[in-house]
């Protein structure tokens, strides 16, 4: 039994082949799922999230240098890791393969040791993939942030995810979320501060300014001119 | 019946000019014969705003004050230049603004009883229903002469630090002038402030009226500079409380 079993896809139109593969898969702890053609390796790998794919060459309807293409050519498929199988173990066939994609090639009939070694080595590349795309993913939503709080939209949620992680990048979205938390905490606290508009006047000051204006001889002769001064708007 | 209202601040850059200039076009426009006179004559400005060609001044209120001309022959008829749909008329006396003009303000000064004997001519002359003072910032002698012969007094304050003791000063002296009505208009708030808190608040502590909180933007003062804002925008919600103190002013 393997230490850590995947979910594999067996694509080959020989009922024989399939069973004794599924059997071995399954032998070793693997969840398999066995189809006749490429057709139905097409429906079934949009139905279900395979691990890895063992994927016979030559198949009537749709073979399977077609369904290694267009599992290329799917952004959602194309990081599953495909080991072709088939009797071909000529270098003609292994070279179209690997220059379309395979990860790897076994020649039947098949050794189960070598079978073994294979889908384990599928399955590790999934997995570091698997945690490369999601390290990837978490540093995005890092940037992201970044992103949000230069335009005023950061929610601590956003980073929640990256945050839970125990790795540096964890440590720098839990440092990030509590830096941003307790800056918008003190915006918040002066724009409350700003809010509240404040007239603070020294009246001693005032008075004093006012008393060096209105003890000069030119406003106490303002002073009593004022109404010979002022418009009359009766008048 | 004439009125003479001052359009005041005790510090510079509260927006003093803009206020005056879309004044009292908004109150020509509502077919009132108004006179502009930009007693600022150490620091003039408003000519700009309307649009006033210096070069093409061949009076200003200099010549007027140094005896050189009469007070009408100073007076610029600029109610056609500024938009021929205003029903009334609008005078501007502008200050000069050579160098050597204001230096000679500045060092020598002139006859301040002159300037009130000219802008009582001029009411009287033109038949102007008001008589608008843009001010120099703070209490000089003209500047006190334009509050004391004021029916009117708004003084344009932002709600700034800067501006609260000032505004102080200026209210107590034109109480103490006895100005029979006086006014606060907040310029410039910033929009995290609530108007009509702002407008509370400001009453409250110098218990007079405020007659309009206008905000503060970028946009604003952008679109200030290109001329006579209310009659660019006459729809924007900044025209409405120009209007609105023009409404009060005349009230």
């Amino acid at each position: 039994m393997t230490e850590s079993p995947g979910f594999v896809l067996v694509v080959d139109d020989d009922a024989v082949n399939r069973l004794l593969l599924s059997r071995a898969l399954e032998r070793e702890g693997h969840q398999v799922r066995a189809v006749t053609n490429g057709l139905e390796a097409v429906r079934a790998l949009h139905d279900d999230p395979f691990d890895c794919v063992l994927l016979d060459v030559l198949m009537p309807e749709m073979d399977g240098y077609q369904v290694l293409e267009h599992i290329r050519s799917d952004p959602k498929l194309r990081r599953t890791p495909v080991i072709m199988i088939s009797a071909l173990d000529d270098l003609e066939s292994i070279v179209r393969c690997i220059e379309l994609g395979a990860d790897d090639y076994l020649p039947k009939p098949f050794d189960p040791v070598l079978l073994r070694a294979r889908i384990n080595a599928g399955l590790a590349r999934k997995r570091l993939d698997d945690l490369e795309q999601e390290y990837l993913e978490q540093v995005g939503h890092v940037v992201a942030a970044a992103a949000a709080v230069e335009t005023g939209t950061f929610r601590t949620e956003q980073l929640d995810g990256a945050a839970r992680r125990d790795d540096a990048l964890g440590q720098l979205a839990r440092v990030f979320q509590r830096m941003a938390t307790e800056v918008r905490a003190r915006e918040q606290r002066l724009k409350q501060e700003v809010r509240k508009l404040r007239i603070e006047i020294d009246e001693a000051s005032a008075a004093r300014q006012v008393a060096e204006i209105t003890e000069t001889a030119y406003f106490k002769d303002l002073e009593r001119k004022v109404s010979k001064i002022r418009l009359d708007p009766s008048s | 019946m004439s009125r003479v209202i001052a359009i005041h601040s005790f510090r510079g850059g509260t927006g003093k000019s803009n206020a005056a200039a879309n004044v009292a076009t908004l109150l020509a426009a509502e077919g009132q014969r108004i006179g502009v006179v930009d007693t600022d004559l150490q620091s003039p400005g408003i000519h700009t705003l309307f649009g006033l060609d210096q070069e093409a001044v061949r009076y200003s209120l200099n010549e007027y004050l140094w005896g050189r001309c009469h007070i009408k022959q100073a007076a610029h008829d600029l109610t056609t230049s500024l938009d021929a749909g205003l029903r009334g008329r609008l005078y501007l006396v502008p200050s000069s603004i050579k160098v050597n003009d204001i230096a000679r303000v500045i060092r020598d000064g002139y006859d301040v009883g002159l300037l009130n004997e000219g802008l009582r001519q001029l009411v009287k002359q033109l038949s102007l229903d008001v008589l608008l003072l843009d001010t120099h910032p703070g209490l000089n002698e003209e500047t006190l002469l334009s509050i004391a012969m004021s029916n009117t007094v708004a003084i344009v304050m932002r709600p700034d630090q800067q501006d609260y003791e000032g505004t102080r000063v200026t209210l107590s002296v034109a109480r103490k002038l006895k100005v029979p009505d006086l006014v606060l208009v907040v310029n410039k708030t910033p929009s995290v402030f609530d108007p009509e808190e702002v407008r509370e608040r400001v009453a409250k502590t110098y218990d007079c009226e405020v007659t309009a909180v206008l905000p503060h933007s970028d946009e604003l003062m952008t679109l200030s500079s290109e001329g006579v804002f209310a009659l660019h925008y006459p729809d924007h919600p900044v025209t409405d409380l120009y209007r609105q103190i023009a409404a009060r002013l005349t009230a």
